[in-house]
């Protein structure tokens, strides 16, 4: 046999002989299984957990139903729900007053958690101590700083023990029951908002200062720049990042506010401590108003998908621009 | 004069701050410390009082005559199962413990699982487009109320019609531990994904390509290599949805009554009740409810921050 | 041992062509070096060798086999990635054992060979060490030994050295090549930097946009690039450039450019008269002479670098960018003097303005 024919039928010798291409499949295939296998199971679970109640929420917001009669025996109203809802005072009082709270507490939580963060940012000795004990609010089960405040504001409680000598004077019985005013309850609600998640903001902006680079301050330093100028000037725009991530993520957390109105107020005085959110559970669970609670819940959800989408946008607009900056 | 020109026009700060400021930081840091650790430590010391300190004025700061009356009462077993009733007092922890305990454990569990599996595709197949990664945190945005509302049509209307429909059975998710299970896996899984993709992308996917060209299958590298190398991670993200789910309050509220409670709830129970509040159980069970919360979540506290770090650290 | 066939690779990303359809013959035992800019498509080359990538079209042979469908991990390679993936989890032993503890060879055999290995490669005393601890160095010969304990027939090498300081470097080069004489293994490096490729090499592959651009050894390459390409790219300081074109003048043909001319060889193909060119020349062919020699030009000095064993000149010739010459070190230049320069015509490289393919 000449060499090239002995070449040749060693050449296709080995070809036939390769099982390797199963192997190689076996590969892909298994491949195949690790893509899509998990993305399916949690899409999965997403839409039979969420996306059908959805569904059937849509339903339900368009019948005229009442707890009363079986589901069964429901007819169809139409938008009747929608009008409902939207002509409703509570519904929007509620709505107006998530705002306020939601406001209010953000801004102190961005003010007291920028500031400790900076303090702490300053500070050498115990720093890891104080960044442990600001971090232990967050931590805490919400429900129970709920009733933690519910019993620092009792009329028998600490609080007044301590205003005590400064209101005494005047006349005024200490023992004040705070949660019995609404102006008072109200904002006992969003100091307890305010103890619990200053935390989250400290936490946010103490990584911005840590990200900040000594090398830009100390050139500012040499140029003679003040520090306040440096402050004002270099600081804190290098902090923006930090500023809009703690401002989208507190404002869309703190309007769910749920935890502390139920556990302190129950919605009152009155309906002056109403949330949103406090306001529609109590439409379903306390007036069994199935039909309206789901049109509110539907309307809800459209409103705070707008919010959703502009913080998304704020934020990836933000870490496109510092990523930009990052790599300048 | 040439001098003005070099000396600065105003004393530079810095050397007469240096004695004032530190104690300035340190007051206000400590006051702030102080606020923090308050509404705890008062929780604490009520656990230990006798009911005739509960509401006594003015509040004693530490329990004189301190007792575990409180807790002796709340760990109570009661046979009879009266405590669960809706109406009366209860006293007994540990139904909702045990129902705390297998909810969460579950639900983070199940959701550790599925959402590693679907990280690492994300991580080394880019499943579901360059997107995907920050959509699914989204989920994470409806607030609960929202959810809360179908979520009871479906578990106790639609879930029944249809398996009796089906099945011939009327299985309700209502008021069951796996129907929360089950909400709690849903709604955690975006954390799980997002937490498990920053740890698995830092594992790097030479490792996995090395192990390949020596001979080794997809399930043996991810055993030996990349498994050992977010298994610290697995611990913290599991930890950190843990806590999420035993701090739920709004969705076990609305979706148990009267078999399952969870502790968020049994404690709200309390909170509710028409005559002579008992402060002192109560407090017991919040210190139960938290303090091994706050324990662990110091734990994986250097994690939690270099979580929220957002990418703004340089690396 | 093992040659190795490259045919008609072609590997395309969704629009983009990484490697063009080529073919090469790695000789058995040989130590070919693959190099080129970033995104040249050496890399992606190496990467079908080992079979991590599937090739779009194309054979690929090693031995007598076709390996084209195989798994890597049956196609007996070892192979060195550029951050070493060494398994920071693991002891170096475990590192050196993984291959073959995949195979599941005895525990005794295990340690046997581990051992010789981690011997051979001067780390003993890592054994017990996570590569963690280990200095640069030290990871490099872990890698090292991790890819020989298992005794493939060819070892791949992606840019092994580029996380290495210089020193370090330059050290690892002279290793790598005794290694290969011990072994007699076929190696097939990647690098960019053309300095490795010239001193490692018994011959080099020089790859651009996804095409093989020459193939041979490394004085062939420096002596006679084949392009423009290649000869910009190996010799430190880069080949001076001068744009032009061939005119015909009685015996010899010449080169004209900008203030420059040059006599080219006689045997030059005379239809390359009137053709656009560039020619090229090397700094140390660039000779600084005295201002009455015949055929000297002038130029304007701009930058003198001392070497220690030559200097070079950085000087304005009258065309576009800068023109340098490697001088005898006892030649004292200074910014600003004239220098007056001849061009070896001998070593002088003609190449078509536009293709950049060699013309003489």
């Amino acid at each position: 046999m000449t060499e090239a024919a002995a070449t040749a039928r060693r050449e296709d010798e080995a070809r036939r002989s390769a099982r390797p291409r199963r192997r190689l499949s076996a590969w892909l295939a298994q491949e195949r299984v690790f893509r899509w296998i998990p993305f399916i199971l949690v899409e999965g679970t997403f839409v039979l957990v969420i996306i059908v109640p959805f569904i059937l929420t849509i339903y339900i917001s368009f019948l005229r139903w009442r707890a009363n009669r079986p589901f069964e025996q429901a007819t169809l109203s139409g938008f009747r729900n929608y009008e409902q809802v939207l002509t409703d005072a509570g519904f929007w009082a509620a709505l107006g007053r998530t705002f306020y709270f939601a406001g209010a507490a953000v801004i102190l939580e961005l003010v007291i958690g920028f500031v400790l963060a900076m303090l702490v940012h300053r500070v050498v000795r115990f720093r890891r101590i104080y960044i442990t004990v600001f971090l232990i609010p967050m931590m805490v089960v919400p429900v129970v700083a709920g009733y933690n405040f519910s019993m620092i504001y009792l009329d028998s409680g600490p609080l007044n023990q301590l205003l005590a000598p400064f209101v005494e004077p005047f006349g005024i019985n200490p023992r004040i029951r705070w949660l019995s005013d609404p102006i008072a309850a109200q904002w006992a609600i969003i100091l307890a908002d305010v103890w619990q998640w200053t935390s989250l903001t400290f936490l946010i902006f103490l990584s911005g200062f840590s990200a900040l680079p000594p090398q830009l301050i100390n050139a500012a330093r040499v140029m003679g720049a003040s520090r306040r100028q440096i402050f004002f000037w270099v600081e804190l725009p290098l902090l923006k990042p930090a500023i809009v991530i703690a401002v989208v993520i507190r404002s869309m957390e703190a309007l769910k506010l749920f935890d502390p109105v139920v556990l302190l107020t129950f919605g009152g005085p009155g309906t002056s401590t109403q949330t949103i959110a406090y306001y529609l559970w109590e439409q379903v669970w306390q007036f069994n108003k199935f039909s309206f609670g789901a049109a509110a819940s539907i309307l809800l959800l459209i409103i705070f998908s707008v919010l959703i989408f502009t913080g998304i946008w704020a934020l990836t607009r933000q870490s496109a621009a510092s990523e930009r900056a990052r790599i300048q | 004069m040439t001098d003005d020109a070099i000396t600065p026009s105003s004393p530079p700060p810095t050397r007469r701050r240096r004695s004032r400021a530190p104690v300035v930081r340190h007051a206000l840091l400590i006051g702030w410390a102080a606020i923090v650790m308050f509404p705890i430590f008062w929780m604490l010391q009520t656990s230990f009082k006798d009911s005739g300190e509960w509401v006594s004025w003015p509040p004693h700061w530490l329990p004189h005559n301190p007792t575990l009356k409180n807790y002796a009462q709340i760990f109570t077993f009661d046979v009879t199962g009266v405590a669960r009733e809706a109406t009366e007092q209860p006293f007994n922890i540990w139904g909702s413990l045990v129902d705390s305990l297998v909810i969460c454990t579950v639900a983070s569990l199940i959701a550790l699982a599925m959402g590693t599996f679907l990280a690492y595709a994300i991580s080394r197949f880019n499943v579901g487009g360059g997107k995907f990664r920050h959509m699914v945190l989204l989920i994470r945005m409806i607030p609960p109320i929202v959810v809360a509302i179908p979520l009871l049509m479906y578990y106790a209307i639609l879930i029944p019609y249809a398996t009796d429909s089906l099945f011939g059975a009327r299985i309700s998710l209502f008021d069951t531990r796996t129907g929360v299970s089950l909400l709690y896996l849903t709604i955690t899984l975006p954390f799980v994904i997002w937490m498990m993709l920053s740890f698995i992308d830092e594992v790097p996917y030479t490792l996995e390509h090395a192990a390949r060209v020596m001979g080794a299958g997809r399930l043996y590298t991810l055993r030996k290599v990349v498994l050992p190398l977010v298994a610290s991670g697995m611990v913290v993200t599991f930890l950190f949805v843990f806590i999420l789910n035993w701090a739920e309050f709004l969705l076990a509220l609305t979706l148990t009554h009267p078999n399952v409670s969870t502790l968020p709830v049994l404690l709200n129970k309390f909170q509710s009740a028409s005559e002579g509040r008992l402060y002192g159980p109560q407090a017991a069970i919040g210190t139960v409810i938290t303090i091994p919360v706050v324990v662990l979540g110091v734990l994986i506290q250097k994690h939690l921050v270099k979580g929220f770090s957002f990418g703004m650290v340089r690396r | 041992m093992a040659q190795i066939v490259l045919r008609n690779l072609l590997k395309k990303f969704g629009g983009f062509t990484a490697v063009q359809g080529i073919n090469l013959e790695i000789r058995d035992g040989e130590f070919l070096i693959m190099v080129g800019p970033s995104g040249c498509g050496k890399t992606t080359t190496l990467n079908m060798i080992s079979g991590l990538v599937l090739p779009t079209s194309g054979q690929i042979l090693i031995g007598d086999r076709d390996v084209t469908d195989e798994e890597p991990g049956e196609r007996g390679l070892g192979m060195v990635f550029q951050d070493l993936a060494l398994f920071p989890h693991m002891s170096v032993f475990d590192n050196i054992a993984f291959g073959l503890r995949v195979k599941s060879r005895p525990a005794a055999e295990i340690d046997s060979r581990v051992r010789a290995a981690a011997q051979a490669m001067h780390i003993l005393p890592l054994l017990d060490k996570r590569p963690g601890q280990c200095s640069g160095g030290e990871a490099q010969r872990v890698a090292l030994a991790r890819t020989i304990v298992t005794k493939p027939s060819v070892y791949l090498m992606d840019e092994p050295l580029s996380s290495l300081d210089a020193k370090l470097r330059i050290d690892m080069r002279t290793e790598l090549k005794h290694l290969h004489d011990e072994l007699s293994g076929t190696f097939v490096y990647v690098t960019h930097d053309q300095a490795e490729a010239m001193t490692m090499a018994d011959r080099i592959v020089v790859m651009n946009g996804g095409r093989i651009e020459q193939l041979g050894g490394p004085l062939d390459i420096y002596r006679r690039p084949a392009t423009r390409f290649v000869a910009g790219f190996f010799g430190m300081p880069t080949m001076n450039f001068i744009d032009g074109e061939i005119v015909a003048n009685g015996k010899a043909p010449e080169f004209h450019g900008p203030s420059v001319a040059a006599e080219l060889s006689a045997d030059l193909d005379r239809s390359l008269a009137g053709r656009r060119v560039v020619l090229g020349v090397r700094s140390e062919h660039v000779a600084a002479v005295a201002s009455d020699t015949a055929g000297a030009m002038s130029g304007a000095v701009s930058v003198v670098e001392p070497l220690g064993d030559a200097t070079l000149v950085f000087f304005d010739y009258g065309g576009e960018g800068r023109m340098v010459a490697k001088v005898d070190p006892d030649l004292a230049f200074a910014p600003g003097d004239d220098i007056h320069f001849r061009l070896d015509t001998g070593n002088c490289h003609l190449f078509d303005a536009e293709s950049g393919v060699r013309l003489n």
